[in-house]
């Protein structure tokens, strides 16, 4: 499947750490000593920074000299709010994280709080999460090679990929009933099971999405402005990564194969069968080729998934945590109680605490869950990964041209949702 | 101390972390605990860089990463109210740590940006959020609250509603 | 007298004919655009949304004209005139048609100003232009406004170089800077025109021209995703919308020279085509490359700053010398 990329890659060459870094410091300019600096500050109503993200640039002309990247515009108090609520109130919350990837939110946090209560999940819901993340990874890289591509200058090339885009909500709708915010992820579980017609449509779908990357292929993989604007822009190795942490796509395009769907398997991951992309340039070439083999990976896995899902519940049967499906809260007295406690008390929680990560398309995303016992959490953290990577602006932008920061930014692609939470 | 419990439900690579470190450090790791397969050390403050600093640089470690590091408040635990917590990862191993280490009120941490860069923002928050104060940080500013924010918010006396903290702002005059 | 009269009635209908064309390009535009990005564009104001520019430009004209407190205020006022007028001025030269042309039974030039320096004027036109841009970045005292005139002050800068000797080729062959005779040079059917011995000039200079005119892939001084709106970030209301309009002027400017340069101006592709008036062919000729120029500027990224600069020194620059060169020794040797 993965095939029409790989073939066109011409030269592919691995790079090692030493030659990257001596790249690097031959791309990014230097300063000279008597260098008048100007200030500006980009943002937080700048167009290109994907939200209101700030930064405090230092230019000498149109090299950048210095960043000081600020976040918090966006901070909704999101901690805060999560222990006056219960376990299964924070669901919702979430999502508000990033809404275009809000499922893996939703289950990144299910997956947490069933880490700290021990619940075993069906094998079905398994196989939906699994699924439901690969859609997420599919829009959200679809979206960022449109946003990646505006930045540069083309602002066609957004509007192509929102249609496709289109295709996946539209099966987020038949299956959730919403298309941005779904909290579809249920302790223990998922809200539904997949409806009728879905598999028609998903098959439907994942037949014209490779036919439509393969025409972004023809219109900017051999467009010269493009190879230009993206060739040995923003490289950051794996070493730069691992003291920055920054995670995700970025971190793979440095050369390094860590995803933690291979590496620490959620949901149905261990029983999937797929490749982690890897890339070596680092730049952000490097980061379009590698998320554009990812959308294909992550077809081929939708594929086992809806090949490969047994049958069965689509929640945990587990009293003291999960709240029944809603057809048996109507017909039997025992799943009504049970319903009850749930909404009105809310689960029973051992005391402990838990760290879980889960892979998104932006990242590592990590929840750090302590529990005193009480039906709501003493401590959420939300480890996100745009945190993180608004940071790494820093040492992603020193020594770059002033017209390749939105390149940059764009390229290691930041959520300001994610980042201020 | 006790040697960790629940050490069965450790993955193998986890339980050589475990060994290793309780050789290393001895009595200076205050408390060792698992919890569905998460290790948790509890150092003391004065250990803190020592231990994250030889986490990362031991060969049989090599916790390259940290994940995350974040700040708790227990109200009850009258001596040491403040707990901060650092998770680390190793990605040649893919193992985690838990490491922890208790505070009192007013009580400072050496920060570890100079062995983690990406602590930066992270003890920014911490210190902004329940008022831990890192020693050696660089640029210890508030992050996701107003400059000029009053008070602690994830502290848990800090109200949920109410005009604690924040206020609106109209005069602006001379800084904008 | 007749002729003074026949020259005001002449430059308004000119003057007319770009405001208007003008107008109906910022629609064009953006109903290409919606073409382009599978959506409707505008569609509520009138049938088709023709009267959207119209519409705009009464809001604009009843916005407040925020002038900021530091700003340098005479420059700041001046500039979009600075920007506008050079760009109007040039369409004096272009011709319509024949000269000595009867209209109603009474015979006039259909030019506004049939004199020897034509190009030379438009080139002098194109070069005060630049004044508008620098001024309008300067005088804001804003610094996204700063870089926004200082890269379009070397970008055009570097461009209008190529460009001049891009039409040199042109000048040799036609053997005059008058475009009424360049015209008259191509005259004959569409294998006579300039475009053919000139292919390379022609390209140059279409090239040079996106560069001018500050359109994507050379729209650094107003990159939208860089700069949010260049040099003319500070301005509000009609102003902006001079800004607005001047570029379209501009395009329109440009592509007539293109067409009376290199496409035969106001003459029909056959012979037997030219009871089809003039002028026509010259504004089907304008219309072609105004959707060229729509075409790129919707489909391309935009170049970096040093990548601009050595794609103008280092390529266009000495491919457009080697061209005069060689016509120059082409027509020496004939």
């Amino acid at each position: 499947m993965s095939a029409p990329l790989e073939e066109k890659v011409e030269q592919r060459t691995r790079p090692t750490l030493e030659e990257l870094k001596e790249r690097k410091a031959r791309n990014r300019q230097r300063v000279s000593d008597n260098a008048e600096v100007m200030t500006i500050s980009m943002g937080p109503h700048h167009p290109s920074t994907h939200g209101v993200f700030r930064m405090d640039l230092d230019l000498d002309g149109e090299v950048i000299v210095d960043v000081r990247p600020e976040v918090g515009n966006l901070h909704r108090g999101m901690e805060k709010l999560a222990e006056s609520k219960t376990y299964h109130q924070i669901i919702p919350l979430t999502d508000r994280l990033h809404y275009v990837v809000s499922f893996s939110q939703n289950e990144g946090y299910c997956e947490a709080v069933e880490k700290l209560m021990g619940i075993e999940v069906p094998e079905r819901a398994k196989y939906i999460r699994s699924m439901c993340h690969e859609m997420c990874r599919i829009a959200n890289h679809i979206i960022w090679l449109g946003f990646l591509v505006m930045d540069l200058g083309a602002i066609t090339f957004q509007q192509i990929t929102f249609r496709e885009r289109e295709y996946i909500m539209d099966l987020w709708e038949m299956l959730t009933g919403a298309r941005l915010t779904h909290s579809f992820a249920r302790i223990g579980g998922v809200a539904k099971d997949i409806p009728d017609g879905f598999r028609e449509k998903m098959a439907a779908a994942l037949e014209v999405i490779p036919k439509r990357m393969a025409e972004y292929d023809r219109l900017i993989r051999n467009n010269r402005i493009f190879l230009a604007r993206g060739k040995d822009v923003g490289i950051f190795t794996s070493e730069d990564c691992a003291a920055w942490r920054v995670t995700g796509p970025t971190l793979r395009a440095a050369g390094c194969p860590r995803d933690l769907r291979k590496d620490e398997p959620f949901a149905a991951y261990d029983q999937l069968d797929f490749n982690v992309c890897v890339e070596y340039e680092a730049d952000v070439i490097a980061r379009y080729v590698l998320r554009m083999n990812e959308i294909y990976e992550s077809i081929k896995i939708i594929k086992q998934c809806l090949d490969e899902m047994p049958d069965g519940p689509v929640i945990a049967e587990d009293a003291f945590h999960v709240i029944p499906p809603k057809k048996d809260v109507l017909r039997s007295s025992a799943a009504m109680i049970q319903d009850f406690v749930q909404v009105f008390r809310g689960p029973q929680v051992p005391k402990g605490e838990v760290y879980k990560a889960v892979e998104t398309s932006q990242g590592e995303l990590a929840f750090y869950i302590v529990s005193d016992g009480s039906p709501k959490p003493q401590r959420l953290r939300i480890t996100t990964p745009c945190f993180y990577h608004c940071q790494a602006m820093q040492p992603l932008l020193q020594g770059e041209m002033l017209a390749d920061i939105v390149g940059i930014f764009c390229g290691v692609d930041v959520c300001l949702g994610s980042c201020d939470r | 101390m006790a040697a960790a419990k629940n050490i069965d439900e450790l993955s193998p690579a986890h339980k050589q972390v475990a060994s290793h470190l309780q050789g290393k450090f001895g009595k200076r790791l205050l408390e060792t605990s698992s919890f569905r397969g998460d290790l948790t050390y509890v150092v003391s403050p004065q250990d803190w860089l020592e231990v994250l600093t030889y986490c990362r640089d031991a060969e049989e470690l090599r916790f390259d990463r940290l994940d995350s590091l974040l700040g708790n408040h227990f109200p009850e635990r009258e001596d040491q109210p403040f707990e901060v917590i650092a998770h680390l990862v190793s990605i040649p191993h893919t193992t985690r740590i838990r490491i922890k280490t208790r505070l009192a009120e007013g009580e400072t941490l050496p920060t570890v940006t100079g062995v983690w860069p990406s602590a930066s923002f992270d003890e920014r928050e911490t210190w902004e959020m329940f008022g831990v104060v890192f020693e050696g940080h660089p640029n210890l500013t508030r992050l996701l609250t107003v400059p000029d924010f009053d008070g602690y918010p994830l502290r848990k006396d800090f109200p949920l509603q109410g005009r604690v903290g924040g206020r609106i702002r109209w005069n602006f005059k001379g800084e904008i | 007298m007749t002729q003074f009269i026949f020259l005001i009635i002449k430059a308004a209908i000119v003057f007319f004919f770009c405001v208007g064309l003008a107008a109906m390009l910022i629609w064009g535009e953006r109903k290409y655009a919606g073409w382009m990005q599978s959506r409707l564009g505008p569609n509520y104001a009138g049938p088709m949304g023709v009267l959207q520019t119209f519409g705009d430009l009464a809001k604009l004209l009843r916005k407040e004209d925020v002038i900021p407190d530091t700003v340098d205020k005479p420059v700041f006022r001046a500039a979009p005139y600075l920007l506008w007028v050079p760009a109007a001025l040039t369409m004096a030269v272009i011709p319509f048609g024949g000269m000595d042309a009867k209209i109603f039974g009474w015979r006039t030039d259909l030019v506004i100003a049939n004199f020897d320096a034509g190009i030379v004027l438009f080139l002098a036109m194109g070069s005060l232009a630049v004044y508008g841009v620098v001024f309008a970045g300067w005088s804001s005292n804003s610094r996204w406004a700063l870089i926004g005139a200082l890269r379009s002050g070397a970008q055009m800068i570097s461009y209008e170089l190529s460009m001049g000797l891009s039409l040199v080729g042109v000048m040799i062959l036609a053997g005059s800077m008058n475009l009424v005779q360049i015209v008259d040079y191509q005259s004959g059917a569409f294998w006579h025109w300039n475009f053919i011995p000139q292919l390379v000039g022609f390209v140059i200079f279409f090239i040079a021209s996106i560069a001018e005119l500050n359109r994507t892939p050379f729209d650094l001084p107003e990159a939208e995703q860089e700069l949010v709106a260049g040099y003319m970030n500070e301005y509000t209301g009609m102003r902006w919308g001079i800004f607005m309009f001047s570029e379209y002027v501009n395009m329109i400017v440009m592509s007539a020279i293109m067409a009376t340069l290199f496409f035969g101006g106001w003459r029909a592709p056959f012979e037997s085509w030219n009871v089809i008036p003039g002028f026509l062919w010259l504004i089907a000729k304008m219309m072609g490359f105004i959707i060229l120029y729509m075409w790129v500027r919707w489909s391309v990224p935009r170049y970096r700053y040093n990548q601009l600069m050595s794609l103008g020194w280092k390529i266009l620059f000495p491919l457009a010398l080697a061209n005069l060169a060689v016509t120059a020794l082409v027509v020496t040797v004939k």
